[in-house]
């Protein structure tokens, strides 16, 4: 239990969050920021928790040093999958606004209702005096052009190669 | 004197100043960056030698061991195994043939400092 001030407890869980973060794709992140954590806590006895902290220097730097630390390089699971998200959110938001658009010029039109259909799928775009609303379903070839989506951004984002010793592997000059 | 110091060069040498300060003494984290401040390496941080103990560790050249405080949470003490200590004297041996032999090179390529014949000029 620590009984630190709160300022100070703020102080180091910011860094820590941060380095967190950065350091996410080493083998059991977990345990090194709970050791950097209570290395942080024993340090700051001694010299204060902003110094502790200071010295660390910039998380993500720090982050680094452990990552080249490594053999050779790993993975960036949660980079892809953020990244992968993102594509896939891109690509609902494009979705979203082309309803909108639709729906704003049929509202300008006058009204009514208009159908298209994009990769299986038949959307219904309706604006009636009583409101706006937009039918459609699934198909499972825009499931597949999403899977595909996430798939491709995350292997991308990830370097999922890495994951292979032979193709990830950090040449080291002989000493 | 200038005293700016290659940041690579001092990469390729703190493990073995680790475990060279290990050796004198089980030591924690911040004891060892003040220790080697001490020696020299006064720009020396945390945040570069945590990662050089924590793969040291890894490796198997250095133990470690929790050891309660009565100031403060447990402290973790490092100290060098067997093959730490035998890294080390590689490391030693390896040092000074490389030390001696840019000694060697350098004094060899000093430009002469006391001629001031300008026709035996350095190449």
């Amino acid at each position: 239990m620590s009984t630190l001030p709160l300022r100070d407890l703020l102080v180091r869980e910011t860094f820590l969050a941060r380095f967190s973060w950065a350091v996410q794709d080493y083998p059991k992140p977990d345990r090194l920021v709970r050791e950097l954590r209570r290395e942080l806590t024993a340090t700051a006895t001694d010299v204060g928790m902003r110094r502790a902290v200071a010295d660390l220097g910039h998380p993500r730097v720090l982050a680094e040093g452990y990552l080249a630390s490594l053999d050779r390089r790993v993975p960036r699971w949660a980079t892809g999958a953020t990244w992968a998200a993102l594509a896939v959110g891109a690509v609902a938001y494009l979705l979203v606004a082309y309803a909108f658009g639709t729906l704003d010029t049929l509202e300008d039109l006058g009204g009514g209702s208009v159908t298209r259909t994009a990769l299986g799928a038949t959307t219904v775009y309706t604006s009636t005096d009583d409101g706006l609303s937009v039918a459609t379903e699934g198909s499972w070839q825009w499931a597949v052009l999403y899977a595909a989506l996430f798939g491709v951004v995350f292997v991308l984002g990830s370097r999922l190669w890495r994951a292979w010793p032979s193709g990830g592997a950090v040449r080291r000059a002989p000493a | 004197m200038d005293d700016t110091r290659d940041p690579q060069l001092l990469k390729g040498v703190l493990p073995m100043l680790v475990l060279a300060v290990l050796r004198g003494g089980e030591s924690y984290g911040y004891e060892l960056v003040t220790r080697l401040q001490d020696a020299g390496l006064a720009d020396l941080g945390a945040g570069t030698l945590y990662p050089v103990l924590n793969r040291l560790e890894r490796e198997g050249r250095v133990s470690s061991r929790l050891v309660a405080s009565t100031s403060g949470p447990a402290r973790k003490y490092y100290v060098p195994t067997d093959a730490g200590t035998a890294e080390l004297d590689r490391a030693e041996r390896s040092w000074h043939r490389l030390s001696a032999t840019v000694a060697r090179v350098l004094d060899t390529d000093a430009p002469p400092t006391t001629s001031t014949d300008p026709s035996r000029g350095t190449r």
